[in-house]
């Protein structure tokens, strides 16, 4: 990031506004008006603001708005990268800046946080520009992988619907009159000792921010600080605290756990440091790499997890039963006295037992959603099962300034109603969508005279204060925050901000009186303070950020004694009346609380159980819907103590009777053109006594249909091979089993007609091992970064028109009450005699020597042809210019990869940009491409290492040997297109015990 | 009875050498276009505007437009195609395969079939084309050298697909138009304005009707005849190529060859039926076109739609036969899944309805035989519809399965063809004799003698 080591002399359009803005100082407002009639202002008005031009017209298009912020884009990004605009002349590099070598890519480590906790991340840059963020392999949290959140983040910072400048009451200001406002009530609140202000933020883990907010609390010693996090993991912090006496974190070792037991468990979704539970849990899950060894794993949820789908065994219980069924669980490891609750089911008896027998390597992880009764058991149940200091650690809690969330939003919502709150900072957080509704927070806004949002869009909440400041994007600001495991990551940033973003730090720091908030001097000084002494800072800090990991940070475990009455405090739910309905309330797999709604990338990722895109619907147990009458797609009135939303429904294999499970972050009232009409809004069905689950809910058919799109229309594998599963234990006796099993018509011959090719060089294949892949969708929006596939939006994903280039195939198979789920992605299966290559009429797609199934783009004419003769259906189609009209800007794709113009076919392509630049590389040293030098984008994101990609030909490799493992099959063999793409069969660990009921 | 039908005379009372050339010429050269004439050509005429606008929206906008999609990414276009292509064909096989064979009632026929041909290619060659993504480059399918060294996919069967389409439209604009050259030459004798005289002088190209011109002409027409009438099995073979070129179940099978053959055939005969009821009452050409033609084109109707229900029936037996698991959940689902009513609509309308053609009451019947005609064309159009789209929605991937629907966009292409189809053939109606003067005053000379 050269232009953020200062060495750019070139002044931006920013420094010249301040500096304007500075020297009129408070008489600013009022030469603005004097100004406005004048031409040549107008003319400079339009010039750093063409967005602003009829900005109050209301009967502004959706295209002329897109218009104009693409342009505002194009000079925002203009201004921070370029000479000063009235030069009018644009020179080329002379001499290079050092280090700096064009086409060539440069990563930068930093962090993405959700929910506060960091996952640490690689931006790779192409001349100062980030165009793709890979894993951080230093990082606990990560080492290596991403989640689907953190790949579509490229998406949002080049977003031009992204807020681009302040806002007083609407409409666009200019920061210094806000820098002066802020002042003003500055003065005034040093006077009250800080009554009446009040900053609300999300889940903090920045020791930045932490340290920028006790000072602050000094300055202003009646200020208080509240926290909000829609997705709230309070009854873990609640739980764990009942359970030991002080707030705690538990850091799991899925790796050391040979039974597991997921009861409603994010373990491998949304925990904060899933990515490494994933990996350690898939790692568990490789028979054929650990000598035929796998763990095994239960599930008791609701609602389908991840950690459930993947499990060996599934039992599905209503919300009531799944605390009876923990109780009784903890009786029968002795977790609990006798009689505490029912005796255990036969099912539950025999996990009892298998947990029992696996002391000290066995685990029980229970989500954020489930109460924290049930978090105090399972920690009783983890303790009776001697899993810490083996499958568990307890540490300090990473979080700071861990409060009562609920409690606490509640205070500051009754506050601002009695009108004690007078100055409120909303730091990146949305109150107005995500607040529980019966705190009535959007119309307890209106009451406080000085409420400032800070956000990087103009949400719910930007519209109801009366300031609204632009956030930088998280690649654009410094700041720091902490992992799972406490894990400490500088947050550096990776371009100087697009649009005239502020964030949390500095505004904090106006709020100290500082001038010119310094992010970066505010991190640095944070970090002088825990840098080893002795050695120079400089060197520290600049390990630290090329690292993305400070290190020895990681906390220590801590040995805390469990409470003795840990389980016996515990007040069982006596059984609920069956017939009611039950609503749990759930994040969306794309959108988490909403904050993604903006985003194409996210809103397009098919959701992982239900394949839905676009849109959230109530998702509702087959049996269920039978009963209450309803079809997939009724539009449903759910109505809950006088609180009703209406929205479609959907039904769900291996959803748990009467319970509705409602993905929460749709539905956004304001935002941009992507976020703006999908879905429906469940917050206002959502009150702080329902935060997770509302009992006593009627559900009643409006009667009118509603048109959900999902990308997946068949549920089952129609009886064919597509996920090839079988018991571990038909492994262990025959590990054979799979050639023997021949799905191949003996008669049919095994060659083509055509000559077959040598590829002596290199034979790049990929190996996809069913057992790792947790469907978690990280590659899927992975691919759709790294090359440049375009969101089509809801209406062509109902054509049939998604481009995805890797698709996950989710199949059930038996009951739908209590199905079997398989994952199984699906990128371009490169046959060796590849069906597409002999059908195009004019060679677009053919052999490579390397024999990668290639697709040349400027030659396709577009019959198609190939994608019906594709077995796999992984050829996309461009059915209309979708590039053409994507709102991006040209720098926000990535160079490496060609934008696809309309009536062109473009499929996977093994990232075979990545495979050139090895080769070259490699080619330039006289070798060859060593192992591991060519990930693809898929394989890199992927958390659980379940797509392994490399050379065949070098018989070393993970891809050889995945390849000669007794498990690996091809998809649809029985064609004879020999593809280059396998998989592992799926095993399932079953107890014997319960196979045989 | 069907001696009786059989019995009907070749040519009616009235057949004279004269009266031939009265008839065909006059209503061409000699009187003004008749009312019914301009209403039919402002009908089609509308549906040949609807087809530009749609073309256009398609240029435009992209094929998006239609309702492709992946997994089925070939929709109206393709089948239209087929069904066109094959139309064209019946009127090629009547013209080239039957002149070989000598038969006489061709004579009368052969006209309307090679303009129906002539137009029925036209439309067909349209349709590759715009469903193209990239319209503008089809001429990639074309090897011609180049300085990037490329050359075309000769494995693929779309290129084949391409040269035949070519050749096939080219050798029936060339039999179409030597047919004609002896009755340009009687037009332009006939033709009352200089004009008139000039343009169809030109286009008989200097034709004295000599002996050594007859002879010369004889030679060539045959030849083209030998070339036209394997061509149009040929053409019909690589069609079929296209299909069983690929791996799709319902797609991937060796009787595409002579089924689509069949199946051309069947939808030519009934569609030059179609057209000759009318033109014969029309243009009061009953003496010529007789209640024998009708009977001839019954019958080779019903024998074609025979073999079409025995290439059925192969396509229902073969995946029980072979007990691919793919290719039967294909044929069971092309019977009772998403599209299952066209199946039976197929069957009623194709192998079903035409048994009453062995009634010779029906054949007889010009207002039945119309409407079996129809019904004829219209199964084929479905057919062909079933065969790319049911194979597409659900071939190997469960995953992957969805449905398919044509947008008003395809209607208006599908539309917009039959009426640029229709307008064609009016245009014919209009500037050419519709029945073979030479041929048919053979014809008269052979049955008549030659009084006035």
């Amino acid at each position: 990031m050269p232009s953020l080591n200062g060495s750019d002399p070139g002044l931006d359009l920013v420094a010249l506004r301040r500096r304007l803005a500075g020297t009129r100082g408070r008489d600013y407002w009022r030469s603005l008006e004097e100004a406005a009639g004048h031409p040549e202002f107008a003319r400079l008005m339009s010039e750093e603001f063409p967005a602003a031009e009829g900005w109050s017209d209301a009967s502004i298009d959706r295209r002329r708005l897109l218009q104009v912020m693409a342009a505002c884009v194009a000079l925002a990004s203009v201004s921070g990268c370029g000479p000063e605009k009235t030069r009018k002349q644009l020179l080329p590099y002379i001499r290079e800046p050092e280090g700096m070598v064009p086409a060539v890519p440069r990563f930068y480590a930093t962090a993405a946080t959700l929910g506060g906790f960091a996952e640490g991340v690689l931006v790779k840059h192409y001349q100062a520009r980030p165009i793709k963020i890979e894993g951080n392999p230093d990082h606990p949290a990560s080492l290596g992988a991403t989640s689907h959140w953190s790949q579509a983040l490229i998406l949002s910072l080049y977003d031009p619907e992204r807020s681009q400048m302040p806002l007083q009451r609407g409409v666009p200001a200019s920061e210094q009159a806000f820098v002066s406002a802020l002042f003003e009530r500055r003065s005034e609140l040093l006077r009250t000792h800080g009554r009446g202000l009040r900053i609300l933020t999300g889940s903090v883990t920045s020791p930045t921010f932490a340290a920028q907010m006790a000072a602050l609390l000094r300055t202003f010693p009646e200020a208080r600080w509240h926290q909000w996090e829609a997705i709230s993991r309070e009854a873990v912090a609640d739980g764990t605290t009942r359970a030991f006496g002080r707030p705690l974190d538990a850091v799991l070792h899925v790796d050391k756990a040979d039974v597991l037991l997921a009861v409603g468990s994010d373990l491998l979704s949304w925990a904060p440091g899933h990515l490494r539970y994933a990996r350690d849990f898939a790692a568990k899950r490789r028979a054929t790499e650990t000598g035929g060894r796998m763990s095994r794993v239960y599930a008791i949820e609701a609602t389908p997890t991840l950690a459930g789908s993947v499990a060996d065994h599934r039992l599905v219980l209503p919300p009531d039963d799944i605390m009876t069924a923990l109780g009784s669980l903890a009786m029968a490891v002795k977790a609990a006295p006798e009689g505490f609750a029912p005796a255990p089911s036969p099912w539950l008896a025999a996990v009892a037992r298998d947990l029992v027998a696996h002391r000290g390597a066995a685990l029980v992880h229970v989500g954020p959603e489930l109460p924290a009764e049930a978090h105090v058991l399972v920690h009783a149940i983890n303790e009776a099962l001697g899993a810490r200091g083996h499958t568990l650690d307890m540490i300090e809690p990473v979080a700071v300034g861990a409060v009562n969330q609920l409690g606490s939003l509640g205070e500051l919502a009754r506050d601002m109603n009695a009108g004690a709150v007078d100055t409120l900072l909303i730091l990146d957080v949305n109150p107005a969508f995500t607040a529980p509704a019966d705190l009535e927070f959007a119309g307890a806004l209106a009451k406080v005279p000085f409420a400032v949002h800070l956000g990087p869009y103009v949400d719910e909440t930007a519209s109801r204060c009366v300031w609204h400041l632009p956030a930088t994007h998280d690649l654009e600001a410094w700041s720091d925050a902490l992992a799972y495991d406490g894990t400490a990551s500088i947050i550096q940033p990776q371009v100087r901000p697009l649009y005239l973003g502020r964030s949390a730090h500095e505004i904090v720091d106006l709020l100290q009186g500082s001038i010119s908030p310094d992010g970066m001097a505010l991190v640095q000084n944070t970090w002088r303070g825990r840098a080893p002494a002795g050695a120079p800072f400089d060197g520290f800090w600049r390990a630290a950020l090329r690292r993305g990991v400070v290190p020895g940070t990681a906390a220590k475990p801590v040995d805390v004694p469990l409470r003795g009455d840990a389980a016996a405090q515990v007040k069982l739910p006596a059984g609920a009346p069956r017939e009611t309905l039950t609503v749990l309330f759930r994040p969306d797999d794309g959108l988490w609380d909403g904050r993604f709604a903006d985003n194409g990338y996210l809103q397009e990722l098919p959701r992982w159980h239900t394949k839905l895109v676009w849109d959230n619907a109530a998702l509702i147990a087959p049996r269920t819907a039978e009963r209450l009458k309803l079809r997939g797609d009724d539009m449903v009135e759910i109505a809950q103590g006088g609180r009703t939303v209406q929205m479609p429904v959907w039904i769900l294999p291996a959803q748990a009777e009467n319970c509705l499970t409602l993905p929460l972050g749709f539905g956004r009232r304001v935002a941009g053109n992507v976020g703006h009409g999908t879905g429906f809004d469940l917050y206002p069905l959502r009150t702080s006594d329902t935060v997770w689950r509302a009992a006593g809910v009627s559900v009643k058919p409006t009667g009118r249909r509603y048109h959900l799109v999902s990308s997946q229309h068949e549920q089952t594998m129609a009886g064919r091979d597509m996920v090839i599963s079988a018991p571990l234990d038909q492994f262990a006796h025959d590990p054979d089993f799979l050639h023997k099993m021949d799905r191949r018509d003996p008669e049919a011959p095994t060659r083509s007609i055509y000559p077959s090719y040598d590829y002596p060089r290199y034979a790049w294949a990929m190996a996809v091992n069913l057992n790792s892949c947790v469907g978690c969708g990280a590659c899927v929006v992975a691919c759709a970064a790294e090359n440049n596939t375009p969101v089509v939006g809801k209406e062509e994903a109902d054509r049939g028109r998604l481009m995805h280039w890797l698709r996950i195939d989710r199949y059930y198979s038996g009951e739908p009450d209590a199905p079997g789920t398989y994952f199984q992605p699906v990128p371009c299966m490169h046959c060796e005699d590849a069906p597409c290559e002999v059908v195009c009429p004019v060679q677009a797609t053919m052999h490579d020597s390397d024999g990668l199934n290639v697709m040349v783009y400027n030659r396709c004419v577009g019959t198609r042809f190939c994608s019906n003769n594709c077995p796999y259906k992984v050829r996309r189609f461009n059915f209309f210019g979708f590039t053409r009209h994507d709102p991006r800007l040209p720098d926000a794709w990535n160079p490496d990869v060609t934008v696809r113009d309309r009536g062109v076919m473009e499929k996977c392509t093994y990232c075979i940009q990545r495979i050139r630049e090895a080769e070259i590389a490699a080619d330039r040293e006289d070798r060859r491409v060593r192992e591991g030098e060519v990930k693809t984008a898929c394989q890199a994101a992927c958390p659980t290492q379940a797509i392994v990609f490399g050379d065949m030909n070098d018989k070393q490799s993970a891809v050889a040997a995945r390849k000669a493992s007794p498990l690996d099959y091809q998809l649809l063999a029985e064609l004879n297109t020999r593809p280059r793409t396998t998989y592992e069969a799926h095993l399932r660990n079953v107890n014997p015990e319960l196979e045989e009921e | 009875m069907s001696r009786t039908a059989d019995a009907a005379p070749i040519l009616g009372p009235r057949a004279s050498l004269a009266d031939v050339t009265d008839r065909v010429c006059d209503v061409v050269v000699r009187q003004p276009a008749p009312l019914w004439w301009w209403v039919a050509v402002g009908l089609s005429g509308a549906f040949v505007v609807l087809l530009v606008v749609a073309a256009s929206e398609l240029f435009v906008v992209g094929i998006g437009t239609w309702g492709v999609n992946i997994p089925v990414a070939w929709g109206f276009a393709l089948a239209n195609y087929v069904w066109w292509i094959g139309i064209a064909s019946g009127g090629t096989i009547i013209s080239a395969l039957f002149y070989l064979t000598g038969s006489e009632w061709r004579r009368a026929t052969n006209r309307i079939a090679e303009s129906m041909t002539l137009w029925g290619a036209a439309c067909a060659g349209l349709m590759p084309i715009f469903h193209l993504g990239r319209q503008g480059l089809f001429y990639w399918l074309f090897p011609y050298p180049n300085v990037m060294g490329i050359w075309p996919q000769f494995r693929s069967p779309l290129l084949w697909d391409f040269f035949a389409l070519i050749c096939y439209i080219f050798a029936s604009i060339l039999f179409w138009y030597l047919g004609l050259v002896p009755d340009f030459a009687s037009m332009r004798d006939r033709a009352p304005t200089t004009p008139w005289r000039v343009f169809y002088g030109l286009l008989a190209l200097g034709w004295r009707g000599s002996a050594s011109q007859w002879k010369t002409y004889q030679t060539v027409y045959g030849i083209l005849a030998c070339l036209l009438a394997p061509m149009v099995v040929s053409v019909h073979s690589i069609v079929g190529l296209d299909f069983s070129g690929g791996l799709v179940p319902g797609w991937h099978s060796l009787q595409f060859s002579p089924y689509f053959v069949f199946g051309a055939v069947y939808s030519g005969i009934a569609t030059v039926l179609l057209l000759m009821i009318p033109v014969r009452r029309l243009y009061r050409l009953e003496t010529y076109i007789t209640g024998r033609h009708l009977n001839v084109l019954a019958k080779l109707m019903l024998v074609c739609g025979l073999m079409l229900t025995y290439s059925y029936g192969l396509e229902a037996f073969m995946p029980f036969y072979s007990g691919n698991i793919f290719d039967l959940h294909m044929f069971l689902n092309r019977l009772y899944g998403h599209y299952g009513a066209t199946y039976w609509v197929k069957i009623a309308l194709n192998c079903v309805l035409p048994q009453l053609l062995w009634f010779p009451a029906v054949r007889r019947s010009e207002i039945l035989l119309m409407v079996l005609a129809l019904s004829v064309i219209v199964g084929m159009w479905i057919e062909r519809y079933i065969i790319v789209v049911t194979s597409l929605y659900q071939d190997f991937m469960p995953s992957a399965w969805y449905v398919y629907a044509g947008t008003v966009w395809d209607w208006s292409i599908l539309l917009g063809s039959v009426g640029l189809f229709f307008t064609g053939f009016l245009v014919v109606l209009r500037f050419v004799p519709i029945v073979s003067i030479s041929e048919m005053r053979e014809t008269v000379h052979e049955h008549v003698g030659d009084r006035p």
